[in-house]
């Protein structure tokens, strides 16, 4: 082996990228255009002797543990190259848990022995697939969606939005609508939900969810899922219904087109115009038939109502779409931008080591200005 | 195969303080200490197909995307892919008349089948390849040209960059607070943000900036089709969530386009101590072979604890215990019972520091003990049931693969040892559970074992043979009964 890597010691060895999702894992090389693996971020845990979700721990310790077990997965059955010694580029939300951000760098730093981490947030990977500095990202995942708007290639943390409405959300709509129309309490697994929902559902256009309303879902074909003995009946109700979660408006005006324009309005007023004329929808749940045009509807129509009408004076919506598919977008982003800087802004593993923590956003000790008075010397 | 299909009953402590069954651990003969897969270091060691065994060199591998290039598994149900041959007569091309005649012999043409499922490559239209093994059309990733445009304009804003750090550092412009935003966190973005307003950057932008086509926003989404609600609903024509992510770069939603999936590699690993550097396994180059050329397992080191069986624990009773105790090394070892409590605490030798020690810290050169401080655990262990120790030393013969086939003659059995065999022993224990132990809550005794260990390591001036070794072990008794 050693006669081999003698090539590879001369060229800087290509970083990993880890994107690590509440429910798929992507991991792969940067300057490829896609991952080499998406796999559900679970793990056999042979100490339960079940499969165990990454996110599933109490204590820093078991979180430690399931990364610790995610990682040397990744990296020997798919990715088969030795950590040490080679850099990772992580995509993770600006909002992940102080928690979790320390654990994943000790796991990486100490554990792994990498020689260096970038930590890049969501919202910016996902708008430098597109190559624009501005743009407003609305990025649907498994447990929330989460919409930034990037200006100049930094993301405006305070309005960013995080409404709970991910796929997650429309799973659980979905079970129940399936558990309505069939009279029998299912037992459904959530891979035989994610199935149904994946293959069968689709997001109806705004007149035809209005129709549908009115009308009943008589006109949606129904369609049987499963094989003998454990199919389900997935309605036209529960095919056509499935992702109204996303759209459903209450006085709270939590719905995902509202978040949307909740945080235009929280953006600065020059800035506004451009990002509505730079939308990104990605994320694995944007790739539900329809979703993406019925948000464009739904944000077309707002903007004429109250209170938007006269807080925002927006025209037009464009959206952009990105040069990969929609689950990997952020990954591709990471994936773009670690391999073009060369792994020059990773945080060395030296550096990490002598003081044993993270730089953050939400840390004053980071973020207090230089000639500010509470600043540590 | 107990340790296999069973629960695991008896675990040991290792070193860093996690708790294993015995096969799942190390034994590093240069520490002298028990190893888990938690707190060793695991390296690749070789590349090949699990299908095929065939070896594959890591640059090879690398250059590849670790796939196998004449194994193909099926899109549809991840089974391997067998190849198919037919005949088949070459088509007879009108025009040439019957010139080639010569040419008329059935020619053997091959496709790729699944025997689980019955996808072939021709359900997808891939024609015929008239090669058994090789050939098959490669597809690009859709976003690859786009792809590689994006990577060439960042690199060459990461250029640009770096090449206006140094000329600021070389005009001494180094005055700069160390304020971060998140702007300067990340980078790329002073330059995309001069970019973008149109400001002049220093140097000239270079082409590729220039020539790159920003991602243009559209007021069209694509929508779905007006009938697309009462289309009829062909489940067998829609891929699953498992059929598209086996092809990350395609992810095809019609089953119609499902591509054969070059087969993953696997690799083998090996393992070293990161205390020493040494290895604690490797394996063997040939793939096909399931064998080490070293194997520091600890099933072949330490003293294997089983348990033949036990009375249901009660709190507040003594129960008795019948474990049996091996020894799997080629030497006589005494063993001693004793309680947790009593295993010595290994201390770290602090070495003499001279001055090439010194000299070693300061050139960084030191060994790196980061991973110590969140690696080692203490352990928790239970002590509602105690296990009342005789105070004696047994001898356990060496492990002697003939031994089965001699009578036994040494029977010096008694109300502690049951019966002996060759390297084996029985014993019966004592347990006394706690009078406050929890009826319901599992009962768990834990053991320490005192034995004595002869090093196999080539002998060094300064390093004894024969060492005193602990180890504790955990046996799960069920749960406390009433």
């Amino acid at each position: 082996m050693t006669l081999y890597e003698g090539i590879a010691l001369i060229q800087e060895k290509q970083a990993v990228v880890l994107d690590l999702g509440a429910h798929y894992t992507k991991f792969g090389f940067t300057g490829e255009a896609a991952p080499r693996c998406i796999i559900k971020s679970e793990f056999w845990c042979p100490m339960e002797r079940r499969y165990k979700q990454v996110y599933d721990y109490n204590t820093t310790e078991e979180l430690y543990d399931n990364l610790v077990q995610m990682l040397h997965l990744l990296y020997f059955r798919h990715v088969l190259v030795n950590p040490k010694e080679r850099k990772v580029v992580v995509i993770e939300s600006l909002l992940t848990t102080t928690q979790f951000r320390e654990t994943l760098a000790k796991v990486l730093y100490m554990h792994y022995e990498v020689s260096g981490v970038t930590w890049w947030d969501t919202g910016r990977a996902c708008a430098a697939t597109l190559g624009v500095g501005t743009a407003l990202v609305v990025s649907i995942g498994a447990r929330e969606a989460e919409v930034t708007p990037v200006v100049h290639a930094a993301p405006l943390v305070h309005a960013i939005q995080v409404p709970p409405l991910g796929m997650q959300a429309v799973r659980v709509h979905l079970a129940n609508i399936l558990k309505e129309d069939n009279e029998t309490e299912l037992q459904l697994d959530d891979n035989v939900l994610e199935d149904i929902l994946v293959r069968t559902c689709f997001v109806p256009s705004r007149t035809l969810a209005i129709q549908l309303a009115s009308e009943g879902c008589n006109g949606v074909r129904s369609v049987v899922c499963g094989g003998a003995g454990t199919s389900v009946r997935v309605t036209g109700r529960a095919r056509a219904l499935a992702a109204e979660p996303l759209f459903e408006r209450d006085r709270d005006m939590a719905s995902l087109p509202d978040a949307v324009l909740q945080c235009l309005i929280q953006c600065p007023r020059d800035t506004r115009r451009v990002l509505a004329e730079n939308i990104l929808i990605t994320g694995g749940g944007a790739t539900l038939p329809g979703l993406k045009a019925r948000i464009a509807h739904e944000l077309r129509h707002l903007i004429t109502v109250e209170p938007y009408k006269d807080q925002l004076h927006i025209k037009t919506f464009k959206f952009h779409s990105s040069p990969c598919e929609d689950n990997v977008c952020a990954w591709v982003g990471g994936a773009v931008c670690g391999g073009a800087d060369g792994g020059g802004r990773a945080e060395p593993r030296d550096v990490y080591l002598r003081t044993q923590r993270l730089r953050d956003w939400a840390c004053l000790l980071h973020n207090t200005p230089p000639d500010h008075h509470h600043r540590c010397p | 195969m107990a340790y296999l299909v069973q629960p695991d009953y008896v675990k040991y402590v290792c070193s860093c303080g996690q708790m294993k069954p015995i096969t799942n651990l190390y034994f590093c003969r240069h520490c002298l200490k028990i190893r888990c897969g938690f707190c060793i270091c695991h390296e690749v060691d070789s590349h090949y197909c699990a299908n095929c065994l065939e070896n594959m060199p890591s640059s090879e591998a690398r250059l590849k995307k670790n796939r196998c290039s004449s194994c193909f598994d099926c899109p549809s149900c991840f089974h391997t892919l067998s190849t198919r041959a037919t005949m088949v007569q070459p088509r007879q091309d009108p025009a040439s008349g019957d010139a080639k005649v010569e040419n008329k012999q059935p020619k053997k043409m091959y496709y790729l089948s699944c025997f689980n499922c019955r996808w072939t490559s021709r359900d997808v239209g891939i024609p015929d390849q008239p090669v058994a093994s090789g050939g098959w059309p490669e597809r690009v990733n859709p976003f690859a040209n786009r792809f590689a445009q994006l990577m060439e304009y960042y690199k060459a804003i990461a250029q640009q960059e770096k090449q206006e750090k140094l000329d600021k550092e070389r005009k001494k412009f180094a005055i700069r607070g160390n304020y971060i935003t998140l702007t300067d966190k990340t980078g790329l973005t002073g330059a995309m943000a001069r970019n973008r307003a149109g400001m002049p950057s220093s140097e000239s932008t270079s082409s590729a900036i220039a020539n790159f086509v920003l991602s243009q926003a559209t007021e069209e989404v694509e929508e779905l089709p007006d009938d697309y609600h009462s289309r009829e609903v062909n489940l067998k024509m829609i891929t699953t969530m498992p059929q598209r992510l086996a092809s990350p770069e395609w992810q095809a939603q019609q089953v119609s386009r499902l591509q054969p999936i070059a087969r993953p590699l696997s690799v083998k690993r090996s393992q070293r101590c990161r205390q020493c550097d040494h290895n604690l396994t490797k394996p063997e180059y040939n793939p096909g072979s399931i064998k080490f050329k070293i194997e520091l397992l600890a099933f072949y080191h330490v003293p294997e604890v089983k348990i033949i069986s036990y009375e249901t624990i009660k709190p507040g009773v003594t129960s008795a215990l019948l474990l049996k105790l091996t020894n799997p090394t080629a030497h006589e070892m005494q063993i001693q019972l004793i309680q947790p409590n009593e295993v010595p605490e290994i201390e770290e030798k602090e070495e003499p520091k001279n001055i090439e020690k010194s000299l070693e810290k300061s050139l960084n050169l030191e060994k790196d003990m980061s991973w110590k401080s969140v690696v080692e655990r203490k352990p928790t262990l239970p002590s509602a049931i105690k296990v009342n120790n005789p105070e004696l030393t047994f001898t356990l013969a060496q492990r002697d693969d003939a031994a089965e086939y001699d009578d036994d003659s040494h029977h010096d059995t008694n109300d502690i040892i049951l019966w002996r065999k060759s390297n084996k022993l029985a014993l019966r224990l004592q347990l006394t559970a706690d009078e406050n132990a929890k009826v319901g809550l599992p009962a768990v005794a834990v053991v320490a074992l005192q034995y004595t260990y002869r090093n196999t390591v080539p002998p060094t001036s300064t390093q004894p043979r024969d060492h005193t070794l602990y180890t504790t072990v955990t046996i799960d008794l069920g749960i406390v009964s009433q």
